[in-house]
């Protein structure tokens, strides 16, 4: 790695990794750490606010949203494992904010500083060899708020191809929603369903045995899906791919 | 105004994904509709589609600014060019002064081309009940009048019926053999309705377009029904929102680049009419009289709300239906009433209320590819946005639909990530008591907590794991790789 | 026409609703809004010099015009006939005729008929011709009646549009509406000077026309762009529902 002052990077973990699938968390921070990342937790996070912000309780959204501007406000960069969490913290918080200026200039202090896991990988760190092998066949699931909002479309799929052994398979119409969607998932959850099984047989159609995504609220649904309907393809995060498996087969924990 | 049932929002969508025959339709449409869009865009390039959708946003915005003073203008310009504009405030207005036009002129039989509008307010049902025989004529409102439904799609209305369907109806209806020839259909629909252009003494027609510079009005189709209802009958009757108008001629162009693209991938729609009042002396033919009919029916409560009123620049090309994961499951019917979709989804509630229609805003899941493809960039997941807000917020009676539960969820939700100690806290005590539901990892079925068994009707849910990230990260990460088997 | 009682005011009247509409906008006065791209009310030199320049290019870019409108008409599933053969374009007109099989044809009364003299070809093939010009003995419902017995529709274009591969017509005297539409095969001829580049072109053109005729557009404007179509029943497409399902254009160029 060339010769730079030491990035520090501020961990948004996100409340369904830190509740559901805390080896994601520690996955991110061992790849941030690995490219030479200072990074730090700060303890008292926990929820972004968007299940709220998309039910219409806007009000209590912005207790909680303010909360991750006092958690953060000292961040260099706010390392995001979501790119649904990290478009509510970038982008979702200027509107949430809309009509205070004060705290909509401290929204809009921290946006400058939110990246999404894979975007900051490359945009921030620049990362060339990323020294990680995960032998599969993967296909790639973008959440909808990493393309729309984010705007991150290239990056996950650039670091996938530099993961040794990893074989990437497209996905079949890519850019269409899984039908995750927050709440919507449970209150409408027959259209939601629908839409999963869309997404599943994509999956399928690929003959891929793994699906990468950037967001677990979306893996959680589509996984869910797959396991429920018996098949064997196994999801992961793309920070425990980037991270890799162990040079000696062992299986990887999880 | 049109049935409205949209209270039935969850029922009706669940019918609709068990009928085959409309998700396969729907499938077909929508992706069909989908491509020829993408690659009428990619002729002209990505860049100039920008430039196109970015002028077509601006002359929306001005022209609703101003909307009082077009409006003005192009009262003046029809009436200048011998047409009269009559204005209504509601649907029953609206249909009144079209049923006084047809009694004060002794109206038997009238002809209609597609027209969202006369939909929205149920206008053949008030004709017919003031004895105006009424024919719709494009073939898919033609099929949909003929069994007795509503439109299901902005553009293709009869989308949700196969061809079978269509060949069966004709031959109740109409007594014409069955058939399996689409080809056959349409000549049968244009030789009865034919029939019923040459005796039909009232045209009616709605507008894409109102240009105010000049007082004309523009259709855009691709049968020629509309050039027949606007040409045939000796009075021509359009009626349309008042939302419609846009300033000049020139600005016209434009929009007739993005709305054909954007509906169904044509570069430009078989035929552009322009009707500028009645037939002149010296014309060959055309209708003696030409009446414009403006509706507000709710559109001005749109217009005074700044949070939504940029759903007034939508120019109906469905090209957010097309695209809509949540209208591609379900179809049009569901919404419960005219406007289906993304769209529909905030128009509906704009005009039959929102507590009425509170189950709309939430039926998507916010991906925001309708906004992608709007060709006027309208921004609809922010929309729906608000009106969640209000249902869940609103201190308005007739806007807050939120239910004891909700907000006591959403409350205890709060208050739980509030407090990071507690949270942790809750951890350690789902940890127990999901002991007698978990095996293999997942959480049971039989789970009694509807949020959890709506979960998991369809799919699994991971048990909560033997730690939180935040308790690892408290312990040192180091040494947590090992606590995870 | 007969007097009928006065129908203008029917509905809310129109100072109210526009009142209604401005205090939607926040507003209780009206407001002269400053002009999006272009005064309304332009004056006839400034448009007159735009239309003028326009011609001009127009006219130098004639034979690359001439070669887009026919891809792009192509494309729009016209059949296009290029020639620069009076006779040329008569043989395609009655060869048209003669495959079709009709025995009846009207034709639209505008000049293009005179320079080329169809009338005679055509009816030597013993195809009895309509010409729908406008004098007593044929307006009104004879008009009408003689056109819907026409297998062909002939009709001049008032512009070409390369852009989007329209002909443009503006039904007035001696150009009935029902030409181009109601018989079930519709031919254009097009002559050079008929062709333009773009919609903005037509419109540039008719709202210096507008001016000139001191504010009137005349009552009807088509752009015609190929047969036409629908696609209703199962997405499949289907040519000539209500209007023409075969169209041609001779294209003098």
């Amino acid at each position: 790695m060339t010769q730079r002052d030491e990035i520090h990077a501020s961990l948004f973990v996100t409340c369904i990794i830190d509740q559901l699938y805390p080896q994601v968390g520690v996955s991110a921070v061992k790849v941030l750490r690995k490219h030479g990342v200072v990074v730090d937790f700060p303890e008292d996070q926990t929820c972004c606010g968007q299940p709220l912000y998309n039910s219409g309780f806007t009000q209590k959204a912005r207790q909680l949203a303010t909360r991750v501007l006092d958690s953060f406000s000292l961040s260099d960069y706010v390392v995001v494992p979501s790119g649904s969490c990290a478009a509510m913290l970038k982008v979702f918080y200027l509107e949430l904010f809309a009509g205070d200026s004060e705290l909509q200039e401290r929204a809009a202090e921290l946006a400058g500083k939110v990246y999404e896991f894979s975007e900051f990988l490359v945009k921030v760190l620049d990362v060339g060899d990323l020294g990680s092998r995960f032998p599969a066949k993967a296909t790639f699931h973008s959440g909808c708020h990493l393309l729309r909002e984010m705007e991150v479309r290239q990056e996950p799929l650039s670091l996938l191809g530099r993961v040794e052994g990893l074989e990437l398979a497209p996905l079949p119409q890519a850019d269409t929603c899984c039908g995750f969607g927050g709440t919507f998932s449970v209150k409408y959850p027959h259209i939601s369903q629908g839409m999963m099984d869309d997404k599943v047989s994509n999956v399928l159609s690929t003959g891929a045995d793994l699906l990468v995504s950037c967001d677990m609220s979306c893996l959680m649904h589509i996984g869910g899906g797959l396991s429920r309907q018996g098949h064997q393809v196994d999801v992961r995060h793309i920070a425990e791919v980037l991270e890799g498996l162990p040079e000696e087969g062992g299986q990887r924990l999880g | 105004m049109a049935e409205v049932k949209t209270r039935e929002f969850v029922s009706a969508s669940d019918s609709a994904m068990k009928d085959a025959s409309l998700r396969r339709a729907l499938r077909q449409v929508g992706g069909g509709f989908n491509e020829a869009r993408l690659e009428a865009i990619e002729e002209v390039s990505w860049e100039t589609w920008e430039e196109w959708r970015e002028e077509a946003r601006r002359t929306k915005i001005h022209a609703l600014e101003n909307l009082d003073y077009y409006l003005e203008l192009l009262h003046d310009r029809v009436t200048a060019a011998g047409g009269h504009v009559h204005f209504a405030r509601d649907a029953s207005q609206a249909n009144s002064i079209v049923a006084e036009i047809a009694r004060s002129r002794n109206v038997k039989i009238a002809t209609k081309s597609k027209s969202m509008v006369s939909e929205e307010l149920d206008l053949n049902q008030s004709l017919e009940a003031n004895g105006v025989e009424v024919y719709e004529t494009d073939l898919g409102e033609y099929i949909i009048q003929l069994a007795g439904e509503t439109p299901s799609h902005l553009v293709a209305p009869a989308l949700h019926k196969t061809k079978e369907q269509v060949s069966e109806l004709f031959h109740q209806e109409l007594g014409v053999p069955l058939t399996d020839d689409i080809e056959e259909m349409a000549r049968v629909a244009r030789r009865v309705l034919r029939e019923k252009f040459l005796s039909a003494d009232l045209g009616i027609s709605g507008a894409n377009f109102l240009v105010a510079e000049t007082g004309t009005l523009v259709i855009i189709t691709n049968e020629g029904n509309g050039r027949l209802c606007t040409s045939a009958p000796r009075i021509h009757i359009g009626i349309t929102g008042m939302e419609k108008v846009i300033p000049s001629l020139q600005d016209l162009a434009v929009f007739l680049r993005l709305l054909p693209r954007s509906a169904t991938g044509q570069r430009l729609t078989s035929y552009v009419s322009m009707v500028t009042g009645p037939r002149r002396n010296d014309d060959e033919d055309g209708p003696e009289e030409f009446h414009l009919v403006l509706v507000d029916n709710g559109r001005s409560r749109l217009l005074a709300d700044p949070d939504l009123r940029e759903a007034l620049y939508c120019i109906r090309c469905g090209a957010c239906l097309n695209i809509c994961p949540v209208y591609g499951k379900i179809g049009g019917h569901a919404y419960g009433w005219v406007y289906p979709g993304p769209i529909g989804a905030i128009v509906s509630p704009a005009l039959v209320g929102l507590k009425e229609a509170k189950d709309l805003p939430h039926a998507s899941s916010l991906c925001g590819a309708c906004r992608e493809v709007c060709p006027i960039r309208i921004n609809i997941p922010r929309m729906l946005l608000h009106l969640r807000h209000r249902l869940a917020e609103s201190p308005l009676e007739t806007e807050n639909a939120t239910t004891t539960g909700e907000r006591q969820a959403a409350q205890a939700y709060s208050w739980l990530m509030s407090n990071p100690a507690a949270l942790s806290a809750a951890a350690k005590v789902g940890r127990l008591v999901q002991k007698p539901f978990v095996s293999g990892g997942k959480v049971s079925k039989r789970v009694p907590l509807p949020l959890v068994s709506k979960w998991t009707g369809g799919r699994d849910l991971p048990a909560l794991p033997r730690q939180t990230f935040r308790e690892m990260w408290a312990q040192g990460l180091e040494s947590v790789a090992e606590l995870r088997e | 026409m007969v007097e009928k009682q006065n129908l203008t005011s029917l509905g809310v009247p129109k100072d109210d609703f526009l009142d209604h509409v401005r205090r939607s906008l926040g507003r209780t006065h009206p407001v002269v809004p400053p002009p999006l791209h272009l005064p309304l009310t332009e004056n006839l030199a400034d448009l007159e010099g735009r239309a003028a320049a326009a011609r001009e290019r127009l006219e130098e870019t004639r034979g690359e015009l001439a070669d887009r409108f026919e891809g792009t008409a192509r494309a729009r599933n016209w059949n296009v006939f290029r020639t620069s053969s009076a006779e040329e374009s008569i043989g395609y007109i009655t060869q048209l005729a003669g495959r079709l099989g009709i025995s009846r044809a009207a034709r639209a009364d505008q000049p293009v008929f005179g320079e080329l003299g169809v009338d005679s070809a055509l009816r030597n093939t013993g195809v009895e011709l309509f010409v729908a010009a406008h004098d007593e003995s044929t307006s009104g419902p004879r008009v009408r009646d003689r056109i819907i017995e026409s297998g062909l529709g002939i009709t001049g274009a008032d512009y070409a549009v390369a852009e989007t591969g329209s002909v443009v017509v503006v039904p007035r005297q001696g150009l009935s509406r029902l030409v181009s539409l109601v018989p079930p095969v519709h031919l254009a001829i097009v002559r050079p000077k008929d062709l333009v580049e773009s919609i903005d072109d037509v419109f540039l053109f008719r709202r210096l026309e507008y001016l000139r005729n001191g504010g009137d557009m005349g009552s009807y404007l088509n752009f015609i762009t190929g047969p036409s179509r629908t696609a209703d029943i199962e997405m499949k497409l289907v040519v000539g529902v209500h209007g023409p399902r075969e169209v041609h254009l001779v294209l003098l160029a």
